[in-house]
C-alpha cells in the first residue's frame, strides 16, 4: 500500500493530463457520494406523502360511507372503493370506537391484524409504519373523526397499505439512479478528458516546437502560443537567441585570436628563414624554427578544442554524405593530381549525431590523412546500430605500422614528416571524440592500407 | 609569373613580397580586398594568394567577387585557423589549395608550383617542346640536354610562352610577367629580350618556336607537352 502510494506521489510518474484527470475523478466520485443519500431522502419523503395523500382520501371514501344512528356505528356492505371490496386488494381499512375496539373491518382486512391502537390525542391525523404478525410491513393511516357532532373524536379510521408496492417502487428508483450517476460520471470524465486534451494542446504545441529548436529545423519558437505561455516562451526565446549570439561572437574571438596569433608567428618564420640563410645562424635557426612550430601547434590545437564547445540546448543532426560531399569536393580540389576514387559505403539518408562542425572537422582530419598518403582509392563506411555510431575511412596506402599506431593517436605525432600537414589532426580526432564518449581505433584495412574507425 | 598577394599584416606581405620575387616571380602584394580587385583589372595576374582574415571584405567574400567577375587564375588560401569549416569555405567558394599559417616557405612554393602547373595543363615540372626542355624547379632551360644559359628576364619570358604555348601573347603580358609597376613599361625591352632568346634557340638546332604576330605579340608555335 505504501510502495503503491509512493508511486503515485512520486514526481514525473504521470503526465500533468493524468494527474487532473485522477484528481477530477476523484472529485466528481466523492461528489456523487455525497449527492446520494440527499436525493435518497428526498425520494423517501415524496413517496410518503403520495403514500399519505392516497391513504386519507381511502379515509375520506370510508368516513364518507360511515353512517352513525344512535352513536352506533353501520357501514354498508358494499363500499364504493372498489379496493376495499376484492379480497385480495391492497388496501385495508379498519375503524375504531372511542375505547379502541375495533367496530368495522374492510373485506380486505379479515385476518389481517397490526396490533395497533389508537391514542385519541387530538393530534387529528397520522402516518405510521406498522409490522403483523408475519413481519410485513405497512404504511398506516389513522384520522379521528367526530361523527357524533360536537364530541370529541369519537371513531378513528385507520386505512393500509402494505409497503411492498413503494419498496418496489423505492428499488427501481434506487437502480435508476445508479445508473443515471454512473452514466453522469462517465459522461463527465469523457468531456474532462476532453477538455484537458482540448487545454493541454499548446503545450503540446511548444513541446513540438522545442523538438525542432532542438533537432535544428528551427531557429526559435513562434508567439502562436496562450498567454499564460508567452512569457516562458519569450524568455526561451531570449536565451536561444543569446546562446546563438554568444556562439557567434566566440566563432569570431577565435577567429581574431587566431589570425593575431598566427600572422606574427609566419612573420616570424619567414625571419628565421631569411636569418637561417646564413651557415653561421643555422643552429639558432633550428632551435627558433623547432618553438615556433610548437607554439603554432599549441595554437592551433587549443582554438580547435575551444571552437569545438557543445551547445547545452540543440541536439544535432547531421546528414552525413552532405558533409562527406563537401570534404571530398574540397580535397579533390587540393589532390587534383591524384585522381582518387572514393567508396562510400553508407546510407545516403544517414543523420549523424553531432554537430557539423565536430563532425567537419572529426572526417577533414581523417579523409585528408587518406587523401595523402592513398595510391587512389578510399572507402568510407558508416552505421548506427543500437545507439552506437561507427564510422570507418580506410585508404589503399601504406598503412601503419602495428607498433607506430599507439604513437600517431597522441597529440603532435606525425609519422609522415615529408609531407605537410599541421601534425595535430588525430589528436583532434581523439579529443572531439572523448567530447562524445566515443574512441578511435587504428587498424589494417581491406584496401591494403590503414583503416580509421570511430566508435561513439 | 605574376602573382597576387593579399594579406593585410604589413611585415608577412613584405616577407612574401621578397621571397616570392627571389623566385622569379612579379609580384603585386596589396593589404586589402578593394585593392586585389582595383589590381585584377588593371593587370593579368597568374595567381592569387588570398588571406582569408582581411580587414572589411573578407577573404572569402573577396575569392567569390573574384570568381564572379570571371578570373580564373588558381587561387591559393592563408588561413590562420586551419579548420575544416574555413578550409570547405574556402575551396567551395572558388580558392584551388590552403595553407595553414604559420608556413615555411618551402611548402607555400610547392604548393603554389604545383597550381601554376595545373592551371597550365601540364603534370610534370618539365615542359618539353622538340630539343627544348623546361625545368620549372630549377629554372633552366636545356636545349639538347645543354644549359642555354639564360637570363632571369629571358627565362621568365620563355617559361611564359612555353605555358601559354599556341596562344598569342601581348606584350604588355610579357612586360607584366618582368616589371611590378607601370612607369618601368618598355615594350622596347620586351623586343630585345625576345631577340636575344630567338638567338639562343636558334644557335644550335636552328629550332624557331618563337614567332611574332605583328600588332598583337608574341606565338610559341611549338606544342609543349
Amino acid at each position: 500500500m505504501s510502495g503503491g502510494w509512493r508511486w503515485l506521489t512520486r514526481r514525473g510518474a504521470f503526465s500533468l493530463r493524468l494527474r487532473l484527470m485522477f484528481g477530477s475523478a476523484v472529485l466528481a466520485v466523492i461528489f456523487m457520494l455525497a449527492l446520494l443519500p440527499v436525493l435518497r431522502s428526498a425520494f423517501l419523503i415524496a413517496l410518503e406523502q403520495s403514500v399519505e395523500k392516497r391513504l386519507a382520501a381511502d379515509a375520506g371514501a370510508l368516513i364518507a360511507a360511515a353512517r352513525t344512528e344512535n352513536g352506533r356505528l353501520s357501514m354498508p356492505s358494499k363500499l364504493p372503493d372498489e379496493e376495499f371490496n376484492i379480497p385480495d386488494a391492497q388496501l385495508l381499512g379498519f375503524i375504531y370506537d372511542r375505547d379502541g375496539k375495533l367496530v368495522w373491518q374492510s373485506r380486505t382486512a379479515k385476518g389481517i391484524s397490526v396490533g395497533y391502537l389508537p391514542r385519541y390525542d387530538g393530534s387529528g391525523n397520522r402516518l405510521l409504519r406498522v409490522y403483523d404478525r408475519e413481519g410485513n410491513a405497512f404504511y398506516l393511516y389513522d384520522v379521528e373523526v367526530d361523527l357524533l357532532r360536537g364530541e370529541s373524536a369519537a371513531f378513528s379510521i385507520v386505512t393500509l397499505q402494505p409497503d411492498s408496492d413503494t419498496r418496489a417502487l423505492y428499488n427501481g428508483f434506487m437502480k435508476q439512479l445508479y445508473l443515471w450517476l454512473a452514466l453522469a460520471l462517465l459522461l463527465l470524465l469523457g468531456l474532462l478528458w476532453f477538455g484537458l486534451t482540448w487545454g493541454f494542446r499548446s503545450l503540446r504545441g511548444l513541446r513540438r516546437e522545442l523538438d525542432e529548436v532542438e533537432s535544428g529545423s528551427r531557429e526559435r519558437l513562434s508567439d502562436q502560443h496562450p498567454s499564460e505561455l508567452l512569457r516562458l516562451t519569450g524568455s526561451l526565446n531570449r536565451l536561444l537567441d543569446s546562446e546563438r549570439q554568444q556562439r557567434e561572437r566566440y566563432r569570431h574571438s577565435l577567429d581574431d585570436l587566431a589570425h593575431s596569433l598566427k600572422t606574427p608567428l609566419s612573420v616570424l618564420q619567414g625571419t628565421s628563414e631569411v636569418i637561417a640563410a646564413r651557415p653561421e645562424n643555422r643552429e639558432q635557426t633550428r632551435v627558433l624554427q623547432a618553438q615556433i612550430e610548437r607554439m603554432s601547434q599549441q595554437i592551433g590545437y587549443q582554438l580547435q578544442r575551444a571552437s569545438l564547445r557543445k551547445s547545452g540546448l540543440i541536439r544535432h543532426r547531421v546528414l552525413l554524405a552532405h558533409v562527406v560531399d563537401n570534404l571530398c569536393e574540397a580535397l579533390d580540389k587540393v589532390y587534383g593530381d591524384k585522381q582518387v576514387r572514393v567508396q562510400r559505403d553508407f546510407d545516403l539518408w544517414l543523420e549523424i549525431p553531432m554537430e557539423r562542425v565536430a563532425l567537419l572537422e572529426l572526417l577533414g582530419n581523417l579523409l585528408e590523412n587518406a587523401y595523402r598518403l592513398c595510391l587512389g582509392q578510399i572507402s568510407i563506411g558508416a552505421r548506427i546500430a543500437q545507439g552506437v555510431c561507427e564510422i570507418s575511412v580506410e585508404d589503399d596506402g601504406p598503412g601503419v605500422p602495428e607498433d607506430q599506431r599507439e604513437r600517431i593517436l597522441r597529440r603532435g605525432e606525425r609519422l609522415d614528416a615529408q609531407h605537410p600537414g599541421q601534425g595535430i589532426g588525430t589528436a583532434v580526432v581523439n579529443d572531439i571524440l572523448e567530447s562524445y564518449g566515443g574512441e578511435l581505433q587504428v587498424g589494417e584495412s581491406s584496401l591494403g592500407g590503414a583503416a580509421f574507425r570511430i566508435r561513439f | 609569373m605574376k602573382l597576387l598577394v593579399v594579406e593585410d599584416e604589413a611585415l608577412l606581405r613584405h616577407h612574401l613580397y621578397t621571397r616570392l620575387g627571389e623566385q622569379g616571380h612579379v609580384v603585386d602584394a596589396v593589404g586589402d580586398a578593394e585593392e586585389a580587385l582595383y589590381r585584377v583589372e588593371q593587370y593579368h595576374h597568374d595567381l592569387a594568394i588570398v588571406d582569408l582574415g582581411l580587414p572589411d571584405i573578407s577573404g572569402l567574400d573577396l575569392i567569390r567577387q573574384l570568381r564572379s567577375r570571371g578570373k580564373t587564375f588558381p587561387i591559393l588560401i592563408l588561413t590562420a585557423r586551419g579548420n575544416w569549416q574555413d578550409k570547405v569555405e574556402g575551396l567551395a567558394s572558388g580558392a584551388d589549395d590552403y595553407v595553414v599559417k604559420p608556413f615555411q616557405f618551402e611548402e607555400l612554393e610547392a604548393r603554389l608550383n604545383a597550381l601554376l602547373r595545373r592551371s597550365a595543363g601540364f603534370i610534370q615540372s618539365t615542359i618539353e617542346a622538340g630539343p627544348l626542355l623546361l625545368d620549372m624547379n630549377r629554372k633552366q632551360a636545356l636545349l639538347q640536354g645543354a644549359s642555354m644559359g639564360l637570363t632571369a628576364f629571358e627565362y621568365r619570358i620563355l617559361e611564359y610562352l612555353m605555358r601559354h604555348h599556341q596562344q598569342v601573347v601581348p606584350k604588355e603580358r610579357l612586360i607584366e610577367q618582368l616589371y611590378p609597376d607601370d612607369d618601368e613599361r618598355d615594350p622596347n625591352v620586351i623586343e630585345v629580350l625576345v631577340g636575344r632568346l630567338r638567338r639562343k634557340l636558334d644557335g644550335a638546332a636552328g629550332f624557331k618556336p618563337i614567332e611574332t604576330v605583328r600588332g598583337q605579340g608574341y606565338l610559341f608555335t611549338e606544342r609543349c607537352r
